[in-house]
C-alpha cells in the first residue's frame, strides 16, 4: 500500500498500453473494432479506473500464451458514466466490446436487456468455484449465471478506540454512544453517507436487511416492503434526527465521510475499506487510535446484514470471440489476479480461499470481518429495474431526518412498483 | 418564430430600387444568389449534424420506449407528455429552474452590463481586466463546482465558516442561493463580454453631441447606449436564457437534486441516462425544448426590430 | 499650458484611482474562486481538505502527476486542436451567414434564424445518442472530425446571432463613401468594413472557442480513446487512490493548467474589441 499515488501519475505504462493497442488496431478500422493482431484475438475488456489493473491484464496476456491478447480499454470514473458508454454502444450492437465491467447492480439490467452472455459448462464451475454466495447471487438472474464476480466490497464500523472502549453492536447503542460523548463535549460523529445518491440507498438496505426486512419480493419483480422495510425508515429518521450525524450528512458521499472522520470531530464512521490505508496516509495521528468492527446490526443477538458491493465481469453478446472473452474473464478474475489486486488496489476478493493467503495479513488486517460479513451479505433488490428503484429511494429518503415513516412507505409502495415497470417520471 | 418577420413584403425598405417589387431585377436575383450561397455551408453543417438527432428525439417522446424493456416498445401518442405534465416532480424542478433561470439572468444582466462598462472604459490595465474578468467563464463548469463544493461545506472549506456555522449545502434555500452564486459567477464574463463588443458599436461622437446637450450620465446610456447596444442585448439575453433554463452542472455537483434543487435537465438526465426510459427522457427534452422555444419568442417580440433578420434593418 | 496641465493630471489621477479601485473589485470577484482551485492544487493530500484558503504545506505532487503520464498532454493537444479548428471554421461561416442576414435579401433567411436558434435551443443530453449512432456508422466516432462537426454545429447558432447582431450596426453606407473616394471594393472592405466588424469577430472567436474548450457531454460521448478526447473529458478519467476517492487534487491542477490557453486566447483577442467607431473612422 506505500505505492499509493493520487491523479492520474502511475498511469504512463496504461497510457502507452491503451495507445499501443490503437495503433495495432488501426488500419482503417474505427477504434472500436475487434480487429486482429496477427491472428491474435483482440480482447478488450472495457473496466473502471484501476491503478494496477493493467499489470493483471499483462500477466494474462502472458499465461494466453498467444491465444488472444486483452486491451483494458479504461471507463470514466463515475459510475452513471460507465454504464451508459457500455449501454449506448451495447444497444448500437457495438462489436468491439467483449468483456464488460458490471457494478454488481447492473448485471440483472444488462442479462435481462439481452446484452450479455449466460456463463454455462466449464466456464460456469470455473466462475462459481470456491466463490462466496452473495457475489456469485449478485452475479445471477432467474437462475442463470451472466457474469463472474471479480471482487467485493462492504462496509466497516470504523470507531475511535480511545473514545469507545467498546464497539457498538447495534444502531441504537451507537446512537447512545455517540450521544454521551457529545455531552461529554468528545468528537462523537457517526460519519457515513447521506447523500440523495446511491450511498443512502445502500444505507437504508443496511437497516432493511439487518432488520430481515425486504423491499422487493423474492423474484424480484413486484414491490413487498414489509414491515421490516418500514421500521428501518424509523431508524434511518432517528438516526438522521438525533444530533449524532456532520453538518454536511446529507450532502455526503464516501470520500467527503472519510474526510469528517479523518479531520477527528467524528467518533464513528461507517465506510467501505478505502479509508483504511488513506487514513494511514492522511492522518496520522488517528492512525493508532481507529480500530474496526462489524457494521452494527438492529437486534442485538442478530448479527447484522450488510450491502454487498463490488464489480461483477461479462461477456457481451456481440463479441466476435466468445470464447476468448470468457477465458480472459476468467483470468481477469483468478485467484491469483484477486490475490493482487487485494494487495495492491485494496478490493476484497471474491473467492473465500484468498483471504486465507498470508500476505492478505498486511494490506487487509480486517479481512477477517470482510469475510464474515459478505458471507452474511445483503444484496441490493436483484432486478433489471435496479437504477430506477435506487433512484426513487433515494429521492424519498433524502433528507433523512424528514422521512415520515407510513406515509412514505405508502408513497414507496405505489412509486417503487412503477418504477419496476419503467412506468411514470423518476425524481 | 422568426420566419414570419422576415417575409413581411419590405415595405419600408431604406433602398428604393426594393419598392420595385413586381418582378425581380437582376441584381435582386444576385442578390437572393448571393445569400442563398453564403448561408448554405452552415445551413448543410448544422442541418446534417442536427436534422436527424432532433427529430429522432421527437419522433421517441410519442413512443413508450425503455432500453431495458425494448420488447415494450410501442407508440403511445402523447402518452408520455400527459405522465410528465401530471408529474410533481416535473414541476418542482420546473419551479426551481424557472427561478434559477430568472434570478441568475437578470442579475447577470445588470452585473454583466456594469462588468462591460469597466472593461471598455477603463484606463488602467485594460488588459488585465478583460482578461481576468473572463477567466470564470474559461473555467470547466465541473471543476468550478467542486471547488465550490468544497469552499461552501464546513471543515473543507473557507466559505463555509465565514458565512454561517451550519452546512448551507443541507438546506433548499442556501443550497439555491449557491447554485445561482455559482451559475453568476460562471457565466456573467459571457453577458460582459457580449455587451463589451455592443459598447465599441457605440459611436463616441454621438456621445459626446449628446453630453455637448447637456445630457446626464443617465440619459446618455438610456437615450444613446441602450438603443445602440439593443441586438447585443438581445443576444445575450436570448443565448443565457437557453443556458440558464438548462443548468446541470452546478447542480449535478453541488447537491445532486438533494432538498428539492432538482432542475428540469436533472430531471430529464435521471431518466433518459440513468433511467434508460427514452420514451419519457425524450418527452422531457422536447418540453424543454418548447419551455425555452417560448422564452425566446418573448424575448423576439420584446425587442422587435432588433432582432437578427428582422425587416426593419439597418436603422438607427 | 503648464497650469492646466496641473489641474487636468489632479484630475486624470482621481480618474484612474476611481477605475482602479473598479478594476480591482472586478478582478477580486472574478479570481478569488479561481486562486481557491488553484489552492488546492498546490495542496498535500494530507492538507487538501483544511479548509484552509493558502495552503499550509505547498506541493508540486499534483502538477508532477499530471504530467507524468502522456493522457493529459494529448487531451491538451487535442482540445487546442479541436477547440481552434471548430472555432476558425465555425466563426468563418458564421461570418458569412451573418453577413447575407444582415445585408442581404432572401427569401429563406428566416427559416436560417429560426432553425439555428432551434438549434441551440433543444437539449444536447437527447442528441448525443442519435449523434453517437451516426457517428459510428460513418466511422466518425472517436476522432477528431467527430467532435470538430458538432462542436461547429452548436457554436454556429451563436456566431450567427452575435455576428448578425454586429453586422446591422455597421454603418455600410462608409463602404460607398469610400468607393467613391477612389478606394476598391477590396479597399473599401479592407480600410473601413473589417475594423468594424473586428469586435464583433473577435467577440464571437471568444466565445465560441471557450464553449468548445469546456464542453463536456460531447467530449465523453463521442470518444472512447485517447486519440481524440479532450481534456474535460480526460479528467473524469483522472484515478483516484481508490474507487471511491476523488483525485481531487489532480483535477484542480488540470483545471489550473488549462486555464493557461484560455487566458493567452483572451489576451490575445481582447485586444481588438475596441471601439471601431470613433468620429475618425467616420470622417477618414
Amino acid at each position: 500500500m506505500a505505492e499509493r499515488s493520487r491523479g492520474p501519475g502511475r498511469r504512463r505504462r496504461r497510457g502507452v498500453a491503451a495507445l499501443a493497442a490503437f495503433t495495432l488496431l488501426a488500419p482503417g478500422v474505427a477504434a472500436c473494432g475487434g480487429a486482429d493482431d496477427g491472428g491474435v484475438p483482440v480482447i478488450n475488456v472495457y473496466y473502471a479506473p484501476e491503478e494496477n489493473f493493467q499489470k493483471v491484464v499483462d500477466d494474462c496476456n502472458q499465461q494466453a500464451q498467444g491465444k488472444y491478447r486483452i486491451a483494458y480499454q479504461v471507463l470514466p470514473r463515475g459510475a452513471d458514466e460507465q454504464r451508459v458508454q457500455m449501454v449506448r454502444r451495447l444497444a448500437a450492437e457495438d462489436d468491439g466490446m467483449d468483456v464488460l465491467g458490471l457494478d454488481v447492480t447492473w448485471t440483472a439490467e444488462f442479462a435481462s436487456a439481452k446484452w450479455i452472455r449466460e456463463w454455462t459448462g466449464a466456464q460456469r464451475d470455473e466462475a462459481s468455484k470456491g466463490t462466496l454466495q452473495q457475489p456469485l447471487e449478485s452475479a445471477s438472474y432467474e437462475g442463470k449465471l451472466y457474469a463472474a464476480p471479480k471482487n467485493t466490497n462492504t462496509q466497516l464500523l470504523w470507531y475511535r478506540s480511545d473514545l469507545v472502549p467498546n464497539p457498538p453492536k447495534t444502531w441504537d447503542e451507537m446512537i447512545q454512544m455517540s450521544q454521551d460523548l457529545k455531552s461529554q463535549g468528545k468528537p462523537y460523529e457517526i460519519d457515513t453517507m447521506g447523500a440523495q445518491y446511491e450511498g443512502l440507498v445502500v444505507l437504508y438496505n443496511n437497516m432493511v436487511a439487518s432488520d430481515g426486512g425486504k423491499i422487493l419480493s423474492d423474484d424480484g419483480n413486484k414491490v413487498e416492503f414489509d414491515d421490516g422495510a418500514v421500521k428501518a425508515l424509523g431508524t434511518l429518521q432517528k438516526f438522521a434526527s438525533a444530533g449524532v450525524t456532520n453538518p454536511s450528512f446529507t450532502n455526503t458521499q464516501e470520500d467527503a465521510a472519510r474526510l469528517q472522520f479523518q479531520g477527528g470531530s467524528g467518533a464513528f464512521q461507517l465506510n467501505y475499506p478505502f479509508v483504511w490505508p488513506a487514513l494511514q496516509e492522511g492522518a496520522p495521528d488517528l492512525k493508532d487510535k481507529v480500530k474496526w468492527a462489524r457494521y452494527p446490526g438492529i437486534d442485538a443477538n442478530t448479527p447484522s446484514k450488510v450491502t454487498v458491493g463490488g464489480y461483477n465481469l461479462a461477456v457481451s453478446k456481440y463479441t466476435k470471440h466468445p470464447d476468448e472473452s470468457f477465458a480472459a474473464a476468467l483470468c481477469l478474475r483468478s485467484p491469483e489476479h484477486q490475490l493482487f489486486s487485494a494487495i495492491n488496489d485494496g478490493v476484497p476478493p471474491t473467492i473465500e480461499s484468498v483471504y486465507s493467503d498470508p500476505q492478505m495479513d498486511k494490506a487487509y488486517p480486517f479481512k477477517a470481518d470482510i469475510l464474515a460479513q459478505v458471507k452474511d451479505g445483503a444484496n441490493r433488490p436483484i432486478t433489471p429495474a435496479y437504477q430506477n428503484v435506487s433512484t426513487v429511494l433515494s429521492a424519498t429518503l433524502s433528507p433523512p431526518a424528514d422521512i415520515r415513516p407510513d406515509q412514505d412507505a405508502k408513497d414507496l409502495r405505489g412509486s417503487i412498483q412503477d418504477a419496476l415497470e419503467s412506468k411514470g417520471v423518476l425524481p | 418564430m422568426t420566419a414570419e418577420t422576415a417575409e413581411k413584403p419590405t415595405t419600408h425598405r431604406v433602398r428604393p430600387e426594393r419598392k420595385a417589387r413586381a418582378r425581380l431585377s437582376e441584381g435582386k436575383k444576385a442578390e437572393r444568389k448571393l445569400g442563398w450561397l453564403l448561408c448554405a455551408p452552415a445551413a448543410i453543417v448544422m442541418l446534417a449534424v442536427t436534422a436527424y438527432p432532433i427529430l429522432y428525439s421527437v419522433w421517441l417522446s410519442f413512443q413508450r420506449f425503455d432500453l431495458k424493456f425494448p420488447d415494450q416498445r410501442e407508440f403511445i401518442g402523447l402518452g408520455n407528455y400527459i405522465t410528465v405534465l401530471s408529474n410533481q416532480y416535473w414541476w418542482t424542478a420546473f419551479g426551481v429552474t424557472a427561478l434559477i433561470t430568472v434570478v441568475t439572468v437578470a442579475v447577470e444582466l445588470v452585473l454583466g452590463m456594469a462588468l462591460a462598462w469597466i472593461m471598455f472604459r477603463t484606463l488602467v490595465a485594460r488588459g488585465l481586466v478583460r482578461t481576468a474578468a473572463l477567466i470564470p467563464y474559461g473555467i470547466v463548469t465541473v471543476v468550478a463546482a467542486f471547488s465550490w463544493k468544497y469552499a461552501w461545506t464546513p471543515d473543507t472549506g473557507y466559505l463555509a465558516k465565514l458565512f454561517t456555522d451550519g452546512a448551507p449545502l443541507t438546506e433548499r434555500a442556501s443550497s439555491l442561493a449557491i447554485i445561482m452564486l455559482a451559475e453568476i459567477w460562471k457565466t456573467t464574463p459571457f453577458m460582459a463580454l457580449l455587451l463589451m463588443a455592443g459598447l465599441a458599436l457605440v459611436p463616441d461622437d454621438l456621445l459626446k453631441a449628446a453630453s455637448m446637450d447637456g445630457a446626464s450620465g443617465w440619459q446618455r446610456f438610456t437615450k444613446v447606449m441602450l438603443p445602440v447596444m439593443k441586438p447585443a442585448i438581445l443576444v445575450a439575453l436570448l443565448f443565457r436564457t437557453l443556458d440558464a433554463f438548462r443548468v446541470f452542472d452546478n447542480i449535478y455537483v453541488l447537491t445532486a437534486g438533494a432538498n428539492n434543487t432538482s432542475s428540469v435537465s436533472m430531471l430529464a438526465y435521471n431518466n433518459l441516462i440513468r433511467g434508460l426510459n427514452l420514451g419519457i427522457g425524450s418527452t422531457m427534452s422536447v418540453l424543454i425544448f418548447i419551455a425555452v422555444a417560448i422564452i425566446a419568442f418573448v424575448f423576439v417580440k420584446l425587442f422587435g426590430t432588433a432582432a437578427p433578420g428582422s425587416s426593419d434593418e439597418g436603422r438607427r | 499650458m503648464a497650469v492646466i496641465d496641473q489641474s487636468a493630471g489632479a484630475q486624470s489621477r482621481l480618474k484612474n484611482w476611481r477605475w482602479g479601485v473598479l478594476d480591482v473589485i472586478v478582478i477580486v470577484f472574478a479570481l478569488i474562486p479561481v486562486l481557491w482551485i488553484a489552492s488546492l492544487s498546490f495542496k498535500t493530500p494530507a492538507t487538501i481538505t483544511d479548509g484552509n484558503f493558502i495552503p499550509r504545506e505547498w506541493t508540486l505532487e499534483n502538477y508532477r502527476n499530471i504530467f507524468n503520464t502522456d493522457q493529459f498532454v494529448r487531451a491538451l493537444i487535442n482540445s487546442i486542436g479541436i477547440g481552434l479548428i471548430s472555432t476558425i471554421v465555425a466563426v468563418v461561416l458564421g461570418t458569412m451567414a451573418a453577413y447575407a442576414i444582415a445585408r442581404l435579401d432572401f427569401p429563406g433567411k428566416g427559416l436560417l434564424i429560426g432553425i439555428s436558434l432551434l438549434i441551440a435551443m433543444f437539449p444536447q443530453v437527447s442528441l448525443v445518442s442519435p449523434l453517437f449512432e451516426i457517428e459510428r456508422s460513418i466511422g466518425l466516432f472517436d476522432t477528431w472530425p467527430g467532435l470538430i462537426l458538432p462542436y461547429i454545429t452548436f457554436g454556429l447558432p451563436l456566431a450567427i446571432y452575435t455576428l448578425s447582431a454586429f453586422f446591422r450596426q455597421i454603418p455600410w453606407d462608409l463602404e460607398k463613401a469610400a468607393k467613391m473616394d477612389g478606394a476598391t471594393q477590396g479597399e473599401a472592405f479592407r480600410r473601413v468594413i473589417a475594423p468594424l466588424a473586428m469586435p464583433g469577430i473577435f467577440t464571437t472567436a471568444i466565445l465560441v472557442f471557450i464553449f468548445c474548450w469546456n464542453d463536456f457531454l460531447f467530449a465523453i460521448s463521442l470518444t472512447s480513446t485517447e486519440r481524440s478526447r479532450t481534456v474535460p473529458a480526460a479528467l473524469s478519467f483522472f484515478q483516484g487512490a481508490s474507487q471511491f476517492e476523488d483525485p481531487t487534487g489532480a483535477i484542480c491542477a488540470a483545471a489550473a493548467v488549462i486555464t493557461i490557453p484560455i487566458i493567452l486566447f483572451v489576451l490575445f483577442f481582447q485586444r481588438r474589441i475596441v471601439s471601431g467607431l470613433t468620429s475618425g473612422a467616420v470622417k477618414g
